[in-house]
């Protein structure tokens, strides 16, 4: 049977209960082909990925594989017809052998005694990796290898199966500028071997490296397929978000006051070196680098979740040493944490007592608690902050990853702060919210808060501070006031130079 | 431009809560009540002992003294953790308590505060480990502790009893107030006492915070270590009032006593409704099953069903606890 595409899928739609997670989707998927998928987080790409690899079965729609309609009822199907698929967090058994990783599931056997063939699957594994030009150790322990090798040997894993169609789930996202470069260098020859590639990246740059068509999704929708040198930046944002991005900052009205907040020489081995910044009060600085650049461990140290081995912490010019959060708040910083789900909030309980819960000595009197002053309070700063929803009562769990944080953020406001420490705070929230996030930042910086803004998004970096941090390797790489800077620039201090010059080239 | 900017509606959100029947009834507590009357009723049906005054009221003192420690080991289950040494806890401290009086002659009172010192000390190991090494569960930590304590309890006293305390002592174990109880009393009064602290204070919330969330607590500003800390001292504290009110009743002490008191007192919280998984828990219902438990222990035992009966029905009644609200959600789900 001759085929055209690899892969197509035609109208698929998935509905979950009271959610359409995808609807109509459209794609083909050429042999020896990277294809780059894009959309905002909860656009919809896992769920396609799901449908894929067999974890989700599609409610409409028809799926080829080469050619003939296909339907998987479980990922052991999928991968039986050569789909495989890689993810940022790499789901392998981290306490097994890189040679038991890459052969799991399909293990080599003796001829007579079908006892497993250990020289034969590590001389194999070797090769695999060879092959891959990389020289690790088969016998060696997943656990003790970077995410950038554990990631080739998912990969080897993957030409171990036979597989046909790889797919790569933001695979760049815990990769120094370096490891992704050999990615890149892997993808393109498994690529030049006929295999069919979809790549998936919140990073423009992996998308203009790697792929020939780019495939857009918004809101479970089907948005379209580009060829990558026929689209623009700004076309494909449009397509991403569905209005232009400089719409959503509110402006800028600011003027900063006091320095409030110093930063002298922080230093930890191994996790970041030297650090030194201030914020004003009413300015916002934004901090931005690669993933793994050591941004959150700057912010945990600042405010009493991790240590730090040197260097000095300066609250209106007189030094603190923070040694839990408590003290932290209580000198007047605070943190909002990056993984809101599992430091942020406890998603069981209502709005009321997550807002209530790290200011419960001033709603109290010898320790009992005045119903009626929480009420108030979560009442008060809950519609601060525009949150949706009917009561203080409703479970946060209830609540759009937009008005979560909103929880979160409403929970800093009771105390008295100085400082706020935003780390990435429009993480895993639709664009509505993040405009919402965005004026309340703003605002906070109007009434006088010193705001340190951390975020892996340029464009929001570039809306949003006043002036710029960038780290690279747990250094501060870069310093600038916000004016006529570029993402070019800034991905220049994050990156190095060498690889962007060669991108734009 | 302008017009495109977003503006937002005034939200307010809703205070009060509309009155509920379904919230009303709707409660684990409920179905406790009706499980606690069966239980009479069908006590009352078999035995016609079961509910006449005088051996009710005994019958209640017997199991009411490791009831006491159902309290804290509620507020450690809803932090996630568990505490299976507080029988062994029981044990050393009635140990010590004993030898200290008849062995080393020291005044009863003082022999009293040893107890109660020697339970707090117990606790105190127990959440320390526990805290500082992260690594460690609970129930090893607790494991671990249960046979130390028993051990050293065995050393002290060398499988023999120690006894003739004075006849004061006695109060406790047997002594009425007003005609009722003095057990009954201190035990509706750290009932009162645990549910304020508990459903009121700052700290109660702590507890419950940090069992639904450690690290978000923590975060939060919450000194989880401290919280943890604090709560296995007031259990192996509670373990030795335990300890004084049981050696009180049997005029002497063994260091064998109070064994398996750990999986009672689990037993009690679970069923009353302590989430096993953290995070969820009442006092009044575990009050409730505190008196269920107690109550069929002493009705099987009126109509000389041999021991091993009631593990069986508690063990049913557990599982059940534990069942039934998946059960409900899991036909909310279709």
């Amino acid at each position: 049977m001759t085929y055209e595409y690899v892969l197509e899928m035609k109208g698929i739609s998935k509905a979950f209960p009271g959610v359409k997670a995808l609807n109509d989707m459209q794609f083909q998927l050429k042999k020896g082909e990277i294809h780059a998928l894009m959309g905002e987080n909860g656009a919809g790409k896992s769920t396609f990925i799901k449908i894929i690899t067999g974890v989700h079965q599609p409610t409409e729609g028809e799926m080829l594989l080469l050619g003939e309609k296909v339907s998987f009822q479980n990922p052991k199907q999928a991968q039986q017809q050569g789909i495989a698929a890689i993810y940022q967090h790499v789901t392998s058994y981290p306490d097994l052998s890189v040679t038991e990783n890459i052969f799991m599931n399909h293990e080599i056997r003796h001829q007579v005694w079908k006892t497993l063939n250990w020289r034969e699957m590590h001389k194999q594994a070797r090769q695999l990796l060879r092959e891959l030009g990389s020289s690790l150790d088969p016998k060696a322990q997943m656990n003790t290898l970077s995410v950038a090798q554990q990631q080739i040997v998912e990969i080897a894993k993957a030409i171990s199966t036979k597989a046909k169609i790889i797919i790569m789930d933001e695979p760049t996202a815990a990769l120094t500028a370096r490891e992704s470069e050999e990615l890149y260098r892997i993808t393109e020859k498994l690529r030049d071997e006929g295999t069919s590639i979809i790549f998936i990246s919140h990073r423009f740059e992996d998308m203009y490296r790697l792929a020939s068509r780019v495939t857009v999704l918004r809101d479970s929708n089907y948005i379209g397929t580009w060829d990558v040198e026929d689209i623009s930046n700004e076309k494909l944002i449009v397509a991403m978000v569905g209005r232009e991005i400089n719409q959503i900052f509110p402006d800028k009205k600011t003027s900063a006051g006091d320095t409030v907040l110093e930063v002298k020489n922080l230093s930890k081995l191994g996790e970041f070196d030297d650090i030194s910044f201030s914020i004003r009060s009413g300015e916002i600085l934004g901090m931005t680098g690669l993933v793994g650049a050591g941004r959150t461990e700057v912010c945990q140290a600042i405010f009493g979740i991790n240590t730090f081995d040197k260097g000095e912490i300066l609250l209106s010019g007189s030094s603190i040493r923070n040694k839990n959060p408590q003290a932290a708040m209580n000198n007047g910083i605070g943190y909002l944490a990056e993984d809101r789900l599992d430091q942020g909030l406890l998603v069981d309980w209502s709005i009321e007592k997550n807002i209530t819960l790290a200011n419960l000595s001033d709603l109290s009197s010898f320790t009992w608690i005045h119903r009626d002053k929480e009420k108030r309070q979560a009442k008060e700063f809950g519609e601060k902050v525009h949150i949706k929803a009917t009561s203080i009562f409703d479970s946060v769990n209830s609540l759009s990853g937009g008005n979560q944080q909103k929880v979160a953020v409403a929970k800093l406001l009771t105390k008295d702060l100085k400082v706020i420490l935003l780390d990435e705070p429009t993480k895993g929230v639709d664009i509505g919210a993040k405009a919402a996030i965005y004026e309340i930042v703003q605002q906070l910086a109007e009434v006088g808060y010193a705001v340190l803004f951390v975020s892996s998004e340029m464009p929001e970096i570039l809306g949003m501070s006043d002036r710029i941090l960038v780290m690279k390797e747990g250094r501060v790489a870069a310093d600038f006031v916000n004016r006529g800077i570029t993402q070019e620039m800034i991905l220049e201090a994050a990156m190095g130079e060498e690889q962007v010059q060669e991108k734009s080239g | 431009m302008e017009q495109k900017k977003q503006t937002y509606q005034p939200r307010t959100l809703e205070t009060n809560l509309p009155f509920s029947w379904k919230r009303l009834f709707f409660q684990w507590e409920w179905m406790l009540l009706l499980i606690l009357v069966a239980v009479l009723l069908l006590g009352s049906y078999v035995s016609p002992y079961f509910l006449n005054y005088p051996s009710l009221r005994d019958g209640t003192m017997v199991f009411l003294d490791k009831a006491l420690i159902v309290f804290p080991m509620a507020m450690i289950m809803i932090m996630r953790d568990i505490d299976i040494s507080v029988g062994s806890t029981v044990a050393l401290s009635s140990v010590v308590m004993a030898t200290l009086y008849t062995s080393a002659g020291l005044p009863m009172e003082v022999a009293i505060i040893a107890c109660l010192a020697t339970g707090a000390i117990c606790g105190l190991i127990n959440g320390l480990l526990i805290v500082k090494f992260k690594e460690l569960s609970a129930v090893i930590v607790t494991l671990g502790t249960m046979i130390l304590y028993r051990g050293i309890a065995y050393i002290i006293l060398e499988d023999q009893a120690a006894g003739g305390f004075p006849e004061w002592f006695g109060f406790f174990g047997w002594g009425y107030v007003f005609g009722i109880p003095f057990l009954l009393i201190v035990f509706a009064a750290l009932a009162l006492l645990f549910g304020i602290v508990l459903h009121k204070t700052t700290f109660g919330r702590k507890v419950f915070a940090i069992g639904n969330n450690p690290t978000a607590s923590r975060f939060s500003g919450i000194k989880v270590d401290k919280v943890k800390v604090i709560v296995f001292m007031l259990a192996g504290l509670l373990a030795a009032v335990t300890a004084i009110f049981l050696t009180s009743r049997m005029g002497s002490t063994r260091p064998n006593i109070a064994t398996m008191y750990e999986l009672d007192i689990i037993a009690m919280a679970a069923l009353g409704g302590v989430s096993t998984a953290g995070g969820k828990g009442r006092v009044l219902g575990v009050v409730i099953a505190v008196f269920i438990i107690g109550y069929l222990q002493y009705g099987l035992g009126l109509i000389n069903l041999p021991s091993q009966m009631f593990l069986i029905i508690v063990g049913a009644l557990l599982i059940l606890s534990v069942a039934i609200p998946k059960l409900g959600g899991m036909m909310k789900r279709k």
